[in-house]
């Protein structure tokens, strides 16, 4: 069943399509995570995927960095077909930034550190030139004046936004966000998506996995509705969310209480 | 280098009786530590004050010192103190027992207290009494965590009583060396039993942990 | 009863170079056994096929049998694989290392299984290598993990010396029970060996637990 494209206007369809999924399957065992799965993320966009828990936006984002491996499909990153080999795999993987839902910051580094180490290990600046990087942007983030602070003192929100700071630090083609703010307490969710927001407005290419449905609204320019591995309905957060053309996207919206 | 392991299958019987002293000195002092073990931490836990630096005492004399130190010494030396003259299986066990009913007590002291605090005060929240949550709340959970922790005390226990070879008893550890002694031909017989001990160590590592990878959410609270 | 304790101090000069072997040992089994325990950890976790087998089979044998065994059998069966003729001490020195060695790997594959998966993603998601992801951030947090366990090892090796005296290295128990057969003074030498023991280790004891409040994980 090919996915419903929709011929609305696509705001940014004029920028180079960063990434393309096509017809990417996935599975574990006897399980079709993914099964068959067409996108495309072009430049400076901010793709939300939505929909249930287990329905593949999760591990979508994971083969796009090559955590997971695909077992069909094709997946294309700034216009090469992303490889199976390890060492050209991590040169992608050091031009995208990834997000991960636990934070997953090192306990034993201090937030500088964190934010340091990409830049230091991977693209193999100095450790001036690294701290430098790793003080801007943990600015950026709002977070100056946490450099010395170990995870363990840190807020759930204040090691997101580190943990955010740190994947900006590789100086990233697009940024991949797994449920962001999905382990954090209500009142930390606000300055994580800020953030997001900001980079947002800046210009970066964003693909997001959500339950944050206003966020998606506001702040995405495409958004994606899994089901059960597929796509079943993508387009503009108008369409979606106001006037959405199927009835799953319908059922998926009226269960988390959307009101609109 | 030619190996003649006839020597094992002309004193089978002789080394079967060591594997079957092996096997009843390991179930013995086995069964003696965990329950002097949970006397033992008991009194600690719930016994009167002046009780405690001493059990604590023992507890951590028994870390410091060998088992084969505290086997001789009982075998040799508390006869001269206590009058005493065990004979060499029942000196081994006693020796064993004291030194594994310190582990023993440590392991039933982390276990009881690693269920977590919500779990007694949710059941004095339902009206239970001490005794109760002790006995079906608490003791039932420790005793899934403890598992992996018996499980590596018996483990150990197997292999002290090779130890006890030194004060005479005659476990396959001894028999094998009689044997060797006699038909010179080490290598055989301590090949030999290696496998032995193997063949009843592997397999009591391994079922501990599938029995405790079986019963672990049980005590997950 | 009637008791000389004056036998202790006029063997002090032999006892105390006895506790030096045993302590000696202790180091020189350690030094061994940490390095040969990372590589061992190593084979089993990241290598291929046979070679991670027969690392897993080394592992799984030696924590499986008792010690003295392995003791007695390294004296009669080192010479001959070896065709070196061993002193007792080297063979001592061996089947302690080789029985170490085996607990310090599995102590140093389930430190460096128990980081999460997803710090190994976080490291991966930069851009690091496998090898870069290992280094800079699974060994740091491994490290605070292992290092209570291997003190628990050291401790458990301290005491585990005694039992080379069964081929007569002059250690600890090896000379204090030599003693007691020349002096025929039993209660007297054995109950000092005992003390020697408990003045040695209870200290290692007590210093284990104090490294093990100090790096109590929590997650």
């Amino acid at each position: 069943m090919a996915n419903v494209e929709i011929s609305a206007t696509r705001a940014k369809s004029a920028g180079a399509k960063i990434i393309r999924y096509r017809g990417v399957i996935k599975r574990y065992g006897a399980f079709e995570a993914l099964r068959g799965v067409d996108l495309d993320v072009h430049a400076g966009e901010v793709v939300c995927l939505i929909g249930p828990s287990g329905s593949g936006k999760s591990t979508l984002l994971r083969c796009t960095n090559g955590l997971e491996m695909t077992d069909g499909g094709e997946i294309e990153f700034e216009g090469a077909l992303l490889p199976r080999d390890e060492k050209p795999l991590r040169l992608m993987r050091a031009r995208m930034g990834m997000v991960f839902q636990s934070f997953e910051l090192f306990p034993h580094l201090t937030a500088l550190e964190n934010v340091a180490e990409g830049p230091r290990t991977v693209l193999r600046k100095s450790l001036a030139e690294a701290k430098t990087r790793a003080a801007a942007m943990l600015a950026k983030v709002g977070l100056a004046d946490k450099e010395a602070n170990y995870p363990s003192a840190l807020s759930g929100g204040q090691q997101q936004r580190v943990a955010i700071a740190r994947a900006l630090a590789m100086e990233p083609d697009v940024m991949l966000f797994d449920e962001p703010t999905s382990a954090l307490d209500p009142e930390t969710i606000g300055e994580v998506l800020n953030v997001m927001k900001v980079l947002a407005e800046e210009g970066m290419t964003m693909v997001v996995v959500t339950h944050e449905m206003t966020f998606a609204r506001r702040v995405g320019d495409w958004v994606a509705v899994f089901d059960t591995g597929r796509i079943v309905e993508q387009g503009p957060p108008q369409q979606i969310f106001d006037a959405p053309l199927t009835e799953r996207t319908r059922d998926f919206l009226s269960h988390l209480g959307w009101a609109g | 280098m030619d190996f003649d392991f006839a020597v094992i299958t002309d004193h089978w019987r002789f080394l079967a009786s060591g594997v079957g002293v092996t096997l009843a000195l390991s179930i013995a002092s086995g069964v003696t530590s965990i329950a002097a073990g949970l006397v033992v931490a008991l009194a600690r836990l719930y016994g009167p004050r002046w009780l405690r630096p001493m059990i604590v005492l023992y507890i951590d004399s028994m870390r410091a010192i060998p088992v084969l130190v505290v086997l001789v010494w009982t075998f040799f030396a508390l006869p001269i103190v206590a009058g005493i003259t065990l004979p060499p299986f029942w000196a081994a066990l006693v020796g064993l027992t004291i030194h594994l009913a310190a582990y023993a007590a440590e392991i039933f002291r982390a276990g009881i207290e690693s269920v977590r605090p919500g779990q007694t005060r949710a059941s004095l929240a339902l009206g239970m009494s001490r005794a109760q949550i002790a006995r079906r709340i608490v003791l039932p959970q420790a005793t899934v965590r403890m598992l992996p922790a018996f499980g590596s005390l018996l483990s150990i226990t197997i292999k002290d009583t090779a130890i006890a070879s030194v004060i005479a008893v005659p476990e396959l550890m001894r028999q094998s060396e009689t044997v060797q002694g006699q038909s010179f031909q080490p290598i055989e017989v301590y090949t030999f039993a290696m496998l032995v001990y193997f063949l009843i160590l592997f397999p009591v590592t391994r079922g501990v942990d599938r029995i405790y990878r079986r019963l672990a959410h049980l005590g997950r609270s | 009863m009637n008791l000389d304790w004056s036998v202790v101090w006029l063997n002090r000069d032999a006892l105390i170079a006895a506790t030096g072997t045993t302590i000696m040992l202790t180091i020189a089994t350690m030094a061994i056994a940490v390095p040969c325990g990372i590589v061992v950890a190593i084979l089993r976790l990241y290598a291929w096929g046979p070679v991670r087998a027969a690392a897993t089979f080394y592992v799984e044998l030696f924590r499986n049998l008792p010690l003295i065994l392995v003791v007695f059998w390294a004296f009669y069966v080192l010479p001959i694989l070896t065709g070196l003729s061993l002193s007792p001490l080297a063979t001592g020195l061996a089947a302690l290392a080789l029985n170490v060695t085996a607990y310090n790997a599995e102590t140093f594959r389930a430190g460096i299984n128990s980081i999460r998966r997803g710090q190994v993603e976080a490291a991966m998601a930069l851009g690091m290598s496998r090898a870069q992801a290992l280094r800079r951030v699974i060994v740091p947090q491994a490290v605070r993990r292992i290092l209570p366990v291997l003190a628990s090892t050291w401790v458990s090796l301290f005491k585990d010396t005694s039992l080379v005296s069964v081929i007569a290295v002059t250690e600890l128990a090896y000379v204090a029970m030599q003693i007691r057969a020349q002096s025929f003074r039993v209660l007297e030498m054995l109950t000092a060996m005992a003390a020697i023991y408990w003045l040695l280790g209870y200290p290692q004891a007590k210093l284990v637990d104090w490294i093990q409040r100090r790096y109590n994980v929590t997650e």
